[in-house]
């Protein structure tokens, strides 16, 4: 009996990430403002548009936030339904710090659910005046909705949860193919015919797995960025990765010489893994990408991940890869079990 | 027999690529309606589908292996 509780465990994550993924709801959020500009010394009414917001059930409190220091609260909060309010804010005269088109955060405190944030909301202008005058309004006593809660982002939505599936795909993708690489090097140094079988197994899974990751992203770039495919500079660079492997498994079907095929996709493997490195980690970093974390940052740091997406990333992960490495496993036995029944009829013949 | 399975699945794909282009307005309509929950059901469709075509192919294969066994005896 093999070991086979690393194939459950993927099981039971997966359960996980899937229940978790779906049901965890988002943090209210803010949709659209009525007004983008506003002048200081003006009297403005906003409309505004919340998602997954429960305006009506509660108390609301409004601001609008300058910087740390400074920040305004709505004179008057009258709400539509749920999701829609008009909050009235009188803008001071002046603005504590010279303001040019200076972008102002709009928060608004639920009592029941907390706070909805919408950064860069507005955007004022005003001449500098002394004391900040009226722009001390204190941000205070902000109420917090118990449980977890995924964090909204406008555009994204719901898609947020996205990142439970399409993201994991390609990292357990990369790790299956460290893995080949692994093999195909100790083909090289031993020239035992089991760890081509390992290593291209590991391949065919890890294309496998690279064409959902495309075809995921595809749908989620549908409905973020407005179109199935973009000139984004890591989708292609993706791409032409997966190409590169789709010509190993190629490659391999057009050569019948079992030694002779498992040197030159050893070799061909290698190099496949050195230019996937640089196409798919270095040269996405080294121009815009839509995709997070590229054009400098890492994706992982920073205010693209919260903690609570953290929860079932990991694991989604940790059982995609377990998945991956099981449907490897499957066809390391059937392709062993041919090998032999290779040998057994070329012995008895 | 995986001879078999392939035109079958490429022609499920394309009649499901060539209505949903027809229709492209209704179902993007669809999947994008209440906050775009139902794109992410699509997204885990699409693993399924991967696994569930991971799972037809070997399926076929071990087939194949078991006919030759077979044969053997």
């Amino acid at each position: 009996m093999r070991s086979m509780w690393w194939k459950y465990l993927s099981i039971i994550i997966l359960i996980y990430v899937v229940i978790m993924g779906l049901s965890t709801p988002l943090k209210p959020g803010i949709t659209s403002v009525s007004k983008l500009n506003v002048k200081a010394g003006s009297m403005e009414n906003i409309q505004i548009e919340g998602y997954n917001t429960r305006f009506a059930d509660a108390d609301n409190r409004v601001w609008l936030k300058l910087n740390d220091s400074y920040a305004i609260r709505a004179r008057q909060v009258a709400v539509a339904d749920n999701n829609r309010m008009t909050a009235t804010f009188k803008f001071p005269a002046e603005t504590p710090i010279s303001a040019k088109n200076a972008p102002l955060t709009l928060i608004i405190d639920n009592e029941v659910q907390g706070p909805a944030i919408m950064p860069s909301a507005m955007f004022i202008n005003g001449t500098e005046g002394k004391s900040g005058d009226g722009w001390k309004a204190p941000i205070d006593k902000i109420h917090d909705l118990p449980g977890i809660q995924f964090p909204y982002r406008n555009i994204l939505n719901e898609t947020i949860r996205n990142t439970f599936f399409h993201i994991p795909l390609w990292f357990s993708m990369f790790i299956l193919l460290v893995a080949s690489l692994w093999y195909s090097v100790k083909y090289l140094r031993k020239q035992h015919i089991k760890d081509d079988i390992y290593a291209s197994c590991l391949i065919r899974v890890a294309v496998l797995f690279g064409v959902m990751g495309i075809t995921t992203g595809s749908i989620w770039a549908r409905f973020t960025w407005g179109t199935f495919w973009t000139d984004d500079i890591k989708l292609n660079m993706a791409t032409v990765a997966m190409l590169i492997y789709v010509a190993y498994i190629i490659l391999r079907s057009s050569i019948s010489d079992v030694d002779r095929r498992a040197k030159i996709s050893a070799g061909y493997a290698i190099f496949a893994f050195i230019a996937l490195v640089p196409l798919v980690f270095v040269i996405p970093r080294l121009t815009d990408s839509l995709h997070p974390g590229n054009g400098g940052n890492p994706a992982l740091g920073g205010e693209d991940m919260e903690n609570t997406l953290r929860m079932v990333f990991y694991p989604a992960i940790i059982g995609l890869t377990f998945l991956g490495l099981w449907f490897t496993s499957l066809l390391i036995r059937y392709e062993l079990l041919q090998e032999r029944l290779i040998d057994d009829t070329l012995n008895e013949g | 027999m995986k001879n078999k399975i392939t035109p079958i699945i490429l022609t499920i794909t394309a009649l499901f690529i060539s209505s949903s282009a027809r229709a492209e307005g209704g179902v993007i309509d669809f999947l994008g309606s209440i906050g775009k929950i139902y794109s992410v059901i699509a997204v885990i469709v699409v693993i399924l589908l991967g696994i569930g075509y991971f799972l037809i192919r070997l399926d076929h294969k071990l087939t194949k292996l078991e006919k030759q066994i077979n044969n053997n005896e």
